[in-house]
């Protein structure tokens, strides 16, 4: 029986083709619409260590001015200063932990004609790699000793590798930054994740840093931060001493707890240093330490843009609106049908034949409007990627996985059978007497 | 008028009405929050950063050599730019508008005060050409003196005495002020003091969403960072030939340093407001395509509802109705389909711009966008129940007379 | 045997309350061929969507095949209507998308029967009905009398015990009319009841058995049809 509903849906969406173009048309508008709005949050909103989310913490400690918090409502500033940065590493109280800051360099290329240009740089510390699990194409991170010593080494993304070396193993070859020469001692595979969720307080969808080296390095070089810095005090004489010694604001930390119970230790342990620096003078507010999930983190921060929530939420209505033309044109569709199914219906089929019929019919032109709808998205991811060309990370932000497709066909689908709900109801509600009446 | 007896006719077959008048109504909700929101974008937009952008250029040096004089650098390519012919002023700053990074302090009128009362403001770093350069107009009080302009090395961290501050910058600080501002004293950070020695018109801060974008002062102090920022006023119509000459000739002054970022400030302004100049495009496309599709649901509606009704029709005809009358009917019933679907949106629209304002701070709707909807919405509807009518005007009264 | 007693059919709007039948009985035999007249208004058609349980009644009983089934849900009502009943209608009430053989096999698909079945069933009532050569042809392809041709292949197709007709030459002209009627009788003689709804006198008497329809109710019959019975006898 459901190949003869196929082909009575088929022949009635032949029998009436603009009709049923327009209701196409109009699910695949709107599912286009929808997805295309709804792939791009999914992405934004996306957590690429969602596998190490129960063991991953963001930390937090409050370091902010007495007068005002760092953020209403009483939130503590979201990245530590070098000071705690330092202490807490330094501690290696937890499985594992990553202090790390964004900074930049200048790249001296090889060769006499080849021009020098800056890179950002991360510079962080031994456990970055394997706490984030960052995938190597040839050789590995730097060691804790190699921290320690301040070793001048480097590890390169794939991208950098590519341009320098032509894509081979560099490993082992010297690079020179800011006229010093660094050891590469890793190459990174492909590595994107979306967002940059290790450091969401710049542009959360800007590619990861190119270059990785050790932060006792960058310390005792004087990097400077090229992410954003914040200070409520203003900074005292004595250049990049002073300002490491301020209670200004750049780093980024997190620590891996394999447990319940390394979690409490580990939250007992900033308590207690907050108390002992609370002795020394410093954090004037309240205790307020913060570990937070990579999910909670990226919540907290609020990495979806408020305009892509503003389209989504006209984007859903505007599928409401196509939906509602999808239900008037089904609508009148079965009533100008009505002595075909009243005929059926003295013919002998009864109510369930008759709803199973025209539910087919609507799921095909779900399926079509699915379909179509999956064109129409990625056309809008194009349009959306042509209207911000010029923010380079908008390629990050336009891809479509198959979980988005399946979505666009799954949610056509459910929409052109909600929207059959009614027109079929009123279908099988026809008398089949109707068929002697009208003559 | 029939409108009685249309609209008891209507009654009978309400289903596909309310399908339609509540599809008029969602249109209009969308219709209604895209206007507001484009209309708050476009007015960002609009906004003037206070600079000659038309006629100005910007880019960066960053010097990677160790021990770069920074100093003599500095000076000997503000000379080189400077004397080049079309070049009207220079500068060495830290930042400019709508770059999205810069610096920023807390401004207060008593020394020590409470940091929650200070008042935030943008400062950029310019000698004696700042304001030219900027392209702002002095409107009170004297620019800074040469002598005024002081150099700051790393290693310290004292501000200078002077500074010039916005109009608007003037205004928040002191708001009862009736005549003139120079002459005052204002504390930066804890108890910097500063000597406002002028006021300009207009002058923006670097991140143009931050809502004291108004406010911003100049500082007279060169700070000998590697990291620097150049802005170029040039005479009308010297910037395009000027960018290439400017780049060409500090990246072989220096080989310790790369030039990068070289950008007018037409790009910048470009770059600045794609995301708000891209959401008005997206919102237009999203309402037309809107209208189009509630254009095509009365169309077909319509359509249906002439074929179904061809005999009645043909027995109207029959009964002495002109073609202008049978067009009336479903122009008219059209009418009122519309007006009840732009009432209920009327409501729907507001209640969505309170959510809206609510969750994501826009502005709250200007009362003449929601007329001009209902309008354009009317409009449409007439529009496309025209075919439809025309169609149901052309059928012939002998309907009436054939059985079947 | 068909068997109704007492039956009235109420229409029921806003503000008027429509007798169309009114305590009607009437009992038809196996292998009868009754016809049904009235003027119009009397109830024929309400009579006949009553017979074909096409609508309910609002009070009385009706029996088919001495199972009474004013009682029955739709679903069973769907199944009685599609096993036992056959309708021809006057405008015919092809499909016009689908062709002569899927017009033919609608109520076959509601049976379940299987596709070997059903065209088994098809192609031998197209070939009762003389149109096998039109098989793959459109209703719209069609003359009026092929086209009721068609529609009373589709009512023998599941081989009905009852076929149900209205005004089944109302829209022939008479040539085509003489010959679906005569098809008419052919059926009724292989031993399928009919009951043949029609305004006009001279079909009736092409029925074995004539019932006049006056107000809902059966009446004894129009004085014209008495006289041309006189007259014949």
């Amino acid at each position: 029986m459901f190949r003869y509903y196929l082909r009575l849906g088929l022949l009635s969406i032949r029998a009436n083709p603009a009709l049923s173009a327009l209701m196409v048309a109009a699910i695949a508008i709107g599912i286009g619409a929808c997805m295309t709005i709804v792939n791009v949050r999914h992405v934004m909103s996306d957590n690429p260590i969602e596998h190490k989310n129960d063991v991953l913490y963001h930390v937090q400690v409050d370091n902010w001015s007495p007068d005002e918090p760092y953020e209403e409502p009483d939130l503590p500033p979201e990245q530590l200063s070098y000071l705690d940065a330092k202490a807490l590493y330094d501690a290696k109280r937890a499985f594992r932990q990553v202090v790390s800051f964004k900074s930049d360099r200048v790249v001296q290329p090889a060769g006499e004609d080849a021009r020098p240009f800056q890179e950002t740089v991360r510079a962080t510390t031994a456990d970055f790699f394997a706490m984030f699990d960052v995938p190597f194409a040839f050789g590995s991170g730097w060691d804790e000793a190699a921290d320690q010593s301040e070793e001048r080494v480097v590890v390169l993304a794939s991208g950098l590798n590519e341009e320098l070396f032509g894509g081979k193993n560099s490993v082992g070859e010297l690079l020179r930054m800011n006229d010093e020469t660094y050891r590469i001692v890793g190459v990174l595979a492909p590595w994107t994740p979306v967002p940059k969720f290790y450091d969401v307080n710049n542009n959360p969808f800007e590619e990861p840093e190119r270059l990785f080296l050790p932060f006792s390095l960058a310390i005792s070089g004087e990097f400077g931060s090229n992410g954003n810095t914040s200070c409520w005090k203003t900074v005292g004489d004595g250049g990049y001493e002073a300002f490491l010694a301020s209670e200004c604001i750049w780093m980024q930390m997190w620590v891996e707890l394999e447990d319940a119970t390394q979690r409490q230790e580990y939250e007992q342990f900033l308590n207690a240093y907050v108390s002992e620096q609370k002795l020394l003078g410093r954090f004037p507010r309240e205790m307020n330490n913060r570990l937070s999930t990579p999910a909670e983190w990226l919540q907290n921060r609020d990495v979806v843009d408020d305009h892509v929530s503003m389209l989504l939420s006209l984007a859903v209505l505007f599928l409401v609106v196509c939906l509602l033309n999808t239900i008037g044109l089904l609508l009148a569709k079965v009533m100008r049908r009505t002595n075909d199914t009243s005929l059926r219906r003295a013919l002998g089929a009864n109510k369930s034949a008759l709803f199973s019929q025209y539910i087919i019919e609507a799921g095909l032109i779900g399926m079509a409007g699915g379909l179509l709808g999956i064109g129409l998205t990625w056309l809008g991811l194009q349009g959306i990627e042509n209207l911000y060309a010029e923010y380079e990370f908008i390629k990050n932000l336009v891809r479509m996985d198959w979980s988005m497709i399946f979505l666009a066909v799954a949610l056509a689908i459910a929409s052109a059978l909600g929207a059959a709900l009614y027109p079929t109801w009123r279908a099988c509600s026809i008398s089949p007497a109707t068929t002697l009446r009208i003559q | 008028m029939e409108l009685g007896p249309i609209f008891r006719a209507m009654l009978k077959a309400k289903a596909g009405y309310i399908l339609i008048a509540l599809q008029i109504a969602v249109t209009m909700t969308i219709m209604v929050n895209a206007i507001a929101i484009m209309q708050e974008k476009n007015d960002a937009i609009a906004r003037e950063s206070g600079m000659d952008e038309a006629n100005t250029f910007a880019f960066s040096s960053t010097s990677f050599e160790p021990d770069a004089d920074m100093r003599s650098l500095v000076e000997e390519d503000l000379d080189t730019i400077r004397n080049l012919p079309g070049v009207r002023s220079a500068v060495a700053s830290n930042s400019y508008p709508l770059r999205q990074g810069g610096w920023s302090e807390g401004l207060q009128l008593e020394p020590d005060a409470n940091s929650s009362d200070s008042i935030g403001s943008a400062i950029y770093f310019v000698d004696e050409h700042g304001v030219d350069s900027f392209g702002a107009t002095i409107i009170d009080g004297q620019n800074f003196t040469p002598n005024q302009v002081s150099f700051k090395d790393p290693e310290s961290n004292t501000w200078p005495a002077y500074g010039i501050v916005t109009e608007a910058l003037a205004k928040e600080l002191f708001p009862e002020e009736q005549t003139s501002v120079v002459g005052k004293t204002i504390y930066l950070g804890d108890n910097d003091p500063i000597n406002i020695v002028a006021v300009i018109d207009r002058l923006q801060a670097p991140w143009q969403s931050w809502t004291g974008v108004e406010r911003s002062m100049l500082i007279p102090q060169r700070r000998l960072g590697t990291y620097q920022t150049y802005i170029v006023r040039t005479e009308p119509g010297y910037r395009d030939e000027l960018m290439p000459q400017v780049e060409e000739l500090l990246a072989n002054s220096n080989k310790g340093r790369i030039i990068r970022s070289m950008t007018t400030m037409d790009h910048v302004r470009m770059r600045a407001y794609l995301d708000e100049s891209a959401m008005v495009t997206m919102l237009t496309f999203i309402v037309t395509l809107l209208v189009i599709i509630t254009g095509l649901g009365i169309v077909g509606l319509a359509s249906f509802n002439v074929s179904r009704r061809t005999r009645q029709i043909g027995i109207r005809r029959a009964l002495g109705a002109n073609k202008f009358a049978i067009m009336r009917y479903f122009m008219v019933e059209n009418f009122i389909v519309s007006s009840v679907g732009i009432a209920t949106g009327g409501i729907l629209a507001v209640l969505l711009n309170i959510l809206m304002v609510n969750a994501f701070g826009l502005q709250p709707l200007s009362w003449y966008v929601i007329p001009i909807a209902m309008l354009v919405l009317w409009l449409v509807g007439q529009i496309a129940v025209a075919g439809p009518a025309r169609r149901a005007s052309n059928i012939t009264p002998a309907i009436a007379t054939r059985s079947g | 045997m068909l068997k109704m007693k007492s039956v009235s059919k109420t229409y029921r709007t806003d503000m008027v309350e429509t007798h169309a039948l009114r305590e009607f009985s009437l009992t038809v035999g196996e292998g009868e061929f009754v016809s049904v007249t009235g003027p119009s208004g009397s109830g024929k058609t309400t009579f006949l969507n009553i017979a074909g349980m096409l609508e309910e009644l609002t009070s009385g009983t009706y029996e088919l095949d001495g199972k009474d089934i004013s009682s029955l849900n739709d679903r069973e009502r769907s199944k009685v209507r599609n096993e036992k009943i056959g309708f021809i209608f006057q405008s015919f009430n092809l499909i016009p998308e689908l062709d002569v053989f899927d017009n033919v096999d609608v109520p076959l698909r509601y049976r379940g029967f299987n596709a070997g079945e059903r065209r088994r069933r098809i192609e031998k009532c197209l070939d009762m009905v003389g149109l096998m050569s039109r098989i793959k042809h459109y209703p719209g392809q069609l003359s009026g009398g092929q086209q009721q041709r068609v529609a009373i292949a589709r009512a023998l197709a599941g081989e009905p015990r009852f076929l149900l007709a209205d005004e089944p030459t109302g829209n022939l002209d008479t040539n085509m009319a003489e010959s679906v009627l005569d098809l008419l009788s052919e059926i009724n003689t292989s031993g399928t009841t009919i009951i043949m709804v029609t305004h006009e006198l001279t079909l009736a008497d092409r029925a074995k058995r004539n019932i006049f329809v006056r107000d809902g109710q059966v009446s004894d019959g129009p004085p014209e049809l008495h006289f041309a019975a006189a007259a014949n006898a």
